[in-house]
């Protein structure tokens, strides 16, 4: 058996240590869910002009629709994961993480600046969009997620006309 | 100028006896391979001085014929006859030839908090030596720490076995020392690692496992000493100086500004001793532009030590430290949208400019210690010690700024005694009162005193450990926690190696920060609880060390963690209000289980030294409440490292390489994705005489990762240090 010889061996350990050299690398914004992700994913287009009191705008999810205050933080994914979407064009891919399940609501809420708690969220919370069912989008679009990601979650959201959360509760209100 | 620099010295070393011609002779130590020989004894007539770690001496003898030898443990002893010159100098060099140096069991002081071989640790024990922190030629100590075997720092947080995680910066379930004294922060109960400059760090302990016996909290992981230099005998300099650059990013899609970071800084040390008084002071600066937008940061840092032998058998040390940084933050990197992305997924190199554009904190910190140490005989000794540890930050927000001054004064007295030739018990009494005044924290105080006591028992070759400590807390003059923490290891020699037990106790006080914190994250108030609990883990381990013939030598051990109220962030409704809100809980109980290995070899050539150390880690997070069991975040399962350096005469080049695999499981932005880490740093050195310069090219091949999410991990960085020992 012939021994390698010392350029063969240095082409081997080249290639060993260019196979390292594979880290994080440029990826173009994604247009549809990405491998391996469980949510879901789509395109929100944005209308009217954007508040000077806009502290951030999120996509969050519930399973049961929020009838009232108590049931309004039940929204997935945890708080501590939000992330607020770009809000510098208008129109933008978003994806969110969620645990699998059926979802009754995703929507786009709007907060303003300041410290939310319960007694504020009339106040700082605004419901901005929400996806529509395409059978009737009069009506909430309700969403599967399943292990792999869920595309073509659009909606519109609208800063002419957002809601507070307490039009949705049960009594609404005034 | 070696002449003119003994001339110098002759000039002011006082003559030996008065009308007495002398003269000066002066030289290097050298081993046969040519390396430099440290602590050597030189010796001539009645006279006798040692080599400095450069291996280089200076002895004044009288005028005329002398018989000199040098000699050290571990080389065979060299003698030279020579003709010592009236008022002048002469220069001999001493080569120890043919002589393999005996590789002596290094001596620590951490493990047992007593001097002992260090296989005669009950736990795992990993030393750091200043040779392995020159070679790496790295600007703070945690870098160099990072190559340990089992050892990670995830974004300036320690992990031992994969204790910590990453709880971003606010408590550590590791205790750092420095010569001995608590240094974690008074208020967040974090490491700060830039508190000594890394120029001054002569050689780190890591003890590995629950080290509460003798330390009582923080120690839930481990503990890390940081040794500083030792005080020399006569006059020493020391000038060091780095300089260096950072990689531009590997595609133009992700450049972010049009010029290439460079990093720099700059120690000078000094120390001045004679037997009764030695004295040190070192001060240095730091600049560097970062390897991300917003990633730069100025430093600068002095420390101060002192030594009094103030009697035979009694050590007066004093030593002072104060470090300043004010440093960039860049936060998380910018995301689709936030920043000007290019159209891209995500800006690694670019700070997200929603929330973090501006931010920088200005960060202080310092130290005084005070040790009294006396040995009253062979068989007992004490020490006596006083400690004030203050840190200060204030965080610039766009959204706000925050801060906080801490104070953490601690005092000990410690008592070593052999009551029994086969017998060696340590016992002490501590206390540590902390403060914190911020904006962020209140002002509140909390106190630990405690009592402790090992004995450790001879039965043959065997060695039976038992040990135990009981810690009061107090929060406010109030409330107390007792807290005990025992410890049992046995030593069994076998063969030509040593099998290792133990099992021990741990806990963690929650730091001030996280019973107090009261501020907004997310856009949802944290609020405090003083009702928190200190975490808790049982700590076991076997190890088994031995040495392959004359050339190898291996380390094993398997090691179980079982923890419990361990303390996370948590998201809750107020059960009042039913508002949301963040707030730190006791929660979590965990399971570590794992194996750590490390061999260090001397294959093929004494010119050429290996190491490699590996760790398995099965980390989960067990079931509770209503979560079900899964793995513990920020552990990668796999951690190897690898390192080789070949030395021949004056030149050496080394190679380090480091793999930690993907993360099971991070605890925030969990959609992101994640890699292995794979970095290799290349390495090369030129020391002749009292000059030494180091090469480093780090992350050699710009491998772009994260071990964090969303937060970079450094690029390439190409770094040339020069240090000059007088």
């Amino acid at each position: 058996m012939r021994t390698p010889s010392r350029g063969a061996r240095a082409t081997v350990l080249v290639l060993a240590l260019l196979a390292c050299n594979d880290g994080l690398h440029p990826v173009p914004a994604p247009t549809t869910c990405p491998q391996h992700f469980t949510g879901i994913c789509g395109h929100v287009t944005f209308a009217g002009a954007i508040p000077d009191s806009t502290d951030a705008v999120y996509i969050v999810a519930y399973h049961t629709f929020p009838r009232s205050r108590d049931s309004l933080f039940t929204f997935q994914p945890g708080i501590a994961f939000l992330q607020a979407l770009p809000l510098d064009s208008a129109a933008t891919f978003y994806s969110v993480g969620l645990p699998t399940g059926r979802y009754e609501w995703v929507v786009a809420v709007w907060k303003k600046l300041g410290t939310l708690t319960t007694a504020s969220a009339d106040s700082l919370l605004r419901e901005a969009g929400f996806y529509r069912d395409p059978a009737d989008t009069t009506l909430p679009g309700v969403v599967n997620v399943y292990t792999q990601g869920t595309d073509s979650i659009d909606f519109v959201i609208d800063f002419a006309h957002m809601h507070p959360p307490c039009r949705y509760y049960n009594p609404p209100c005034p | 100028m070696r002449r003119a620099l003994a001339l110098l010295a002759l000039a002011c070393v006082p003559s030996v006896a008065n009308g007495q011609a002398t003269g000066v002779v002066f030289g290097t130590v050298r081993d046969s391979a040519g390396t430099a020989v440290g602590f050597a004894i030189i010796q001539g007539g009645k006279r006798e001085v040692s080599s400095d770690s450069s291996g280089r001496y200076r002895i004044q003898l009288p005028a005329g014929p002398v018989h000199l030898t040098v000699s050290r443990i571990g080389f065979l002893r060299q003698t030279q006859d020579a003709s010592v010159p009236a008022g002048d100098s002469l220069q001999l060099d001493f080569r120890f030839a043919g002589g393999i140096p005996i590789e002596m069991q290094p001596v620590i002081t951490t493990a047992a908090k007593r001097s002992q071989l260090l296989d005669q640790a009950v736990t795992s024990v990993a030393i750091v030596t200043d040779s392995d922190i020159a070679r790496r030629a790295v600007n703070t100590i945690d870098e160099a720490v990072d190559k340990a075997p089992g050892v990670q720092i995830l974004s300036g947080q320690i992990n031992i076995r994969g204790s910590s995680g990453f709880v971003e910066g606010v408590g550590s379930r590791v205790l750092l020392l420095v010569d001995g004294v608590p240094m974690n922060q008074g208020d967040r109960g974090g490491i700060d690692w830039d508190l000594v400059p890394v120029d001054q760090v002569e050689r780190v302990e890591i003890v590995k496992g629950a080290g509460s016996t003798l330390y009582g909290s923080s120690a839930l992981g481990g503990v890390v000493n940081l040794i500083t230099r030792a005080l020399p005998l006569g006059f020493h300099g020391r000038v060091r100086t780095t300089a260096g650059y950072y990689a531009n990013p590997p595609s133009d899609l992700w450049r972010f500004r049009d010029f290439t970071g460079g990093e720099g800084g700059l120690d000078v040390a000094a120390s001045f001793g004679t037997p009764t008084f030695r004295g040190a002071f070192m001060g240095g600066d730091r600049h560097s532009n970062g390897y991300v937008q917003q990633g730069g940061g100025d430093h600068w840092h002095v420390l101060g030590k002192g030594e009094w032998h103030a009697a035979d058998r009694t050590l007066i040390r004093l030593a002072g430290a104060w470090a300043d940084a004010d440093y960039q933050v860049p936060g998380t990197w910018c995301t689709r949208g936030s920043c000007d992305d290019g159209g891209q997924a995500y800006q690694p190199f670019r700070v997200d400019t929603t929330n973090n554009l501006g931010a920088h904190t200005r960060s202080a910190k310092g130290y005084l210690t005070g040790i009294v140490e006396r040995t009253i005989s062979d068989a007992a000794s004490w020490q006596a010690r006083g400690s004030w540890l203050r840190t200060n930050f204030t965080d610039f927000q766009p959204s706000g700024n925050d801060g906080a001054i801490a104070n953490t004064f601690g005092v000990e007295l410690r008592g070593v005694v052999r009551p029994a030739p086969d017998q060696i018990a340590t016992v002490g009494g501590e206390a540590a009162l902390s403060d914190v005044t911020g904006n962020i924290f209140g002002v509140h105080t909390q106190g630990e005193y405690a009592a402790y006591g090992e004995s450790e028992r001879r039965f043959g070759l065997d060695r039976l450990t038992i040990g135990a400590r009981m810690d009061l807390l107090t929060i406010d003059g109030g409330s107390i926690t007792a807290v005990v923490s025992p410890r049992a290891g046995l030593l069994v020699p076998a063969g030509e190696g040593t099998w290792r037990l133990s099992a021990g106790r741990g806990f963690r006080a929650p730091s001030l920060a996280e019973r107090y914190v009261t501020t907004t994250a997310f856009g949802i108030p944290v609020v405090p609880n003083p009702a928190l609990r200190p975490e808790e883990a049982w700590s076991f381990e076997v190890g088994h060390a031995r040495p392959f013939g004359a050339r190898a030598h291996g380390d094993a051990a398997l090691f179980w963690t079982q923890g419990r109220l361990l303390i996370e962030p948590t998201i809750t409704i107020n059960p009042l209000t039913r508002n949301p809100q963040i707030q730190f809980r006791n929660l979590q109980r965990a399971r570590l289980i794992g194996l750590d290995v490390a061999l260090q070899a001397t294959p093929f050539t004494e010119r050429l030294k290996t190491t490699a150390a590996y760790t398995f880690l099965y980390a989960r997070e067990l079931a509770h409440d209503s979560i079900p069991e899964q793995s513990l975040p920020f552990r990668p399962r796999h951690h190897l490292t690898l390192s080789a350096d070949y030395t021949l005469g004056h030149v050496g080049a080394g190679v380090d390489f480091r793999y930690s695999s993907r993360m099971d499981r991070v605890a925030i932005y969990e959609t992101d994705p994640r890699i292995a880490a794979k970095v290799l740093d290349l390495r090369a050195q030129y020391g002749r005489g009292p000059l030494a310069a180091h090469l480093l090219v780090a992350n050699a091949l710009n491998y772009i990762y994260t071990v964090v999410p969303r937060t970079l991990e450094p690029v390439r960085t190409v770094t040339l240090t020069l240090v000059y020992s007088y």
